[in-house]
């Protein structure tokens, strides 16, 4: 897909959590049909980006858009409803509730069309359709990050942020994880993701961001980062 | 034996009251996560207002119960701004200051109670609700109305309520949020007014245990709310704080305790030795039988 017109633009944001400054006049876009990467060390901001695109903290300045609308500060309930949604770092999958109950969650907003994304998520996750009355402890980590992206889905989202899909997976398992982003991509979604693998996320992206201690170091196609000196001692071991 | 049927009689109906009441307050703890220590006596203090009202229109019983429900819920939905207000004061959900700002409100109803209704002195309900009309009598053994009711609307209104929970919408961002109120915000679930809910829910079944209540033992006192209150939080404990499940086996088994103590020991110290067996299993297992849901 051609990427065109910018999804998601966040200019000049800055967001803090008492003293500590998690975001330094952070800006950045996402162009319908992309798949972008944030590349940073723990602590970078990467989380801290995601979540309040989301809504989930409340910028000291800067500014969110979203297809052409404000949506600095709103109510993390209303961005999902406007069609953002998280895939959360650790899966944020609950235990105690059942993998068809984890998924309606996120239909919460979008229930009249939770019957037809169901069988969609069936169709391309069938392990989620075959263990649906199971609770949802009893999965793997690998499974949950697949329910984790299929409850995602449920939302019927513009723009899916994903926090790093691989932590804590087995290798083999991280390479199911990237093939399923840039499956999903080829289906039309546009993808925000988050990793400290920077090799595999670089990989399957268009383009990417470098954050360093909450602001942007570097940004370019994937390409371009994948051959640039610093990021390859810094993120990619070489 | 006789004697023991009747006393089973009377604690189960007893019980389902308890179960109803914890119920409420649980979920309270789990969506709201707020300690209301006296939503029981919100719930006396709408077994007034049925008071009042059933007295004012002639024992009109449809707009006594009415008028009970409606209160209960008004009083919940109405403290709830107050409750999230103080938690987001804290920054962060503090279980101990809603608590305080519960017991204030307790404490409110409890004075209120004492002077503006009857002088303060207990008031008993009218015939006309029909709680101690005798349904059948063998022996030792009579089953009331009251007795009947109780059960068998506690029995509707906790399978309506874990129907709820399990069939719903709304019950599944309740379980959501019980979960893990954070993760729950991060899939899109709105906190406050799923809180607020939560609140109108406990309110609905409050005003349903006022009315079972003032059916089965027929009268109200501005003492009733904080005994209930203590005994509320007790079985909240002893099944395990949150624990919804746990709360109706020890809700039932409190009631039945308090029966059986009626019936072979002595009615006026049933209250006494209920709490003792409570403090030894809380000795045993400090986290509930059941376990803590938080």
């Amino acid at each position: 897909m051609a990427p065109s017109d910018v999804l998601l633009k966040v200019d000049d944001l800055s967001v803090s959590y008492g003293h500590v400054q998690a975001l330094r006049g952070v800006s950045l876009e996402v162009r319908t049909g992309e798949i972008v990467v944030l590349i940073g060390a723990n602590g970078a901001g990467k989380s801290s980006l995601l979540e309040t695109v989301l809504g989930i903290n409340r910028p000291e300045a800067g500014s969110i858009t979203f297809k052409g609308r404000a949506i600095t500060g709103m109510a993390a309930d209303r961005v999902v409803r406007g069609g953002i949604s998280l895939v959360p770092e650790g899966r944020g999958v609950f235990a105690a509730m059942s993998v068809l109950d984890n998924l309606l969650l996120g239909a919460h907003h979008n229930l009249s069309n939770a019957p037809a994304n169901l069988r969609r998520v069936f169709e391309w996750f069938p392990l989620l359709g075959e263990r649906k009355n199971q609770l949802a402890r009893t999965l793997s980590g690998g499974e949950r990050q697949m329910l984790a992206i299929g409850r995602s889905l449920m939302a019927a989202p513009s723009l899916i942020m994903i926090d790093e899909p691989s932590i804590g997976l087995a290798p083999i398992v991280v390479a199911t994880i990237f093939e399923i982003i840039v499956h999903l991509n080829r289906e039309g979604y546009t993808i925000l993701l988050s990793e400290q693998n920077a090799y595999k996320a670089l990989k399957c992206a268009h383009r990417g961001y470098v954050l360093e201690t909450g602001s942007v170091a570097l940004t370019g196609t994937a390409a371009e980062l994948l051959g640039d000196p610093g990021v390859r001692e810094a993120y990619l071991g070489a | 034996m006789q004697v023991l049927i009747a006393q089973l009689i009377n604690g189960v109906s007893l019980g389902s009251i308890y179960v109803l009441l914890v119920t409420g307050f649980n979920l309270l703890l789990l969506v709201a996560m707020i300690i209301h220590f006296s939503y029981p006596q919100v719930v006396v203090f709408s077994m007034y207002v049925a008071w009042v009202v059933l007295k004012y229109t002639g024992n009109n019983l449809l707009l006594g119960v009415l008028a009970a429900v409606a209160a209960s819920i008004l009083m919940n939905v109405a403290s709830a701004p107050l409750f999230q207000k103080v938690m987001q004061k804290r920054g962060e959900v503090d279980i101990n200051s809603t608590m305080v700002l519960s017991m204030g409100i307790g404490m409110i109803i409890t004075d209120v109670l004492s002077h503006s209704f009857n002088k303060g002195f207990p008031v008993a309900f009218p015939d006309a609700l029909g709680g101690s009309r005798s349904i059948l009598k063998a022996g030792l053994i009579s089953l009331t109305m009251g007795q009947v009711v109780a059960l068998g609307v506690g029995v509707i209104a906790v399978s309506a309520f874990f129907l709820l929970l399990y069939r719903s919408r709304a019950g599944r961002a309740f379980r959501a949020i019980a979960e893990d109120p954070n993760g729950a915000r991060l899939v899109g679930i709105p906190l406050l007014s799923t809180g607020f809910a939560s609140y109108a829910i406990t309110g609905l079944l409050g005003g349903v245990s006022a009315i079972l209540l003032a059916m089965l033992i027929g009268s109200a006192s501005p003492g009733l709310g904080e005994q209930v209150a203590h005994k509320v939080l007790a079985v909240s404990i002893i099944a395990g704080l949150g624990n919804l499940v746990g709360g109706l086996v020890v809700g039932l088994g409190l009631g039945v305790l308090e029966a059986v103590v009626q019936g072979y020991i002595s009615g006026s110290w049933s209250n006494a030795i209920a709490f003792v067996i409570m403090l030894v299993v809380i000795l045993v297992k400090p986290k509930g039988i059941f376990g803590v849901k938080l």
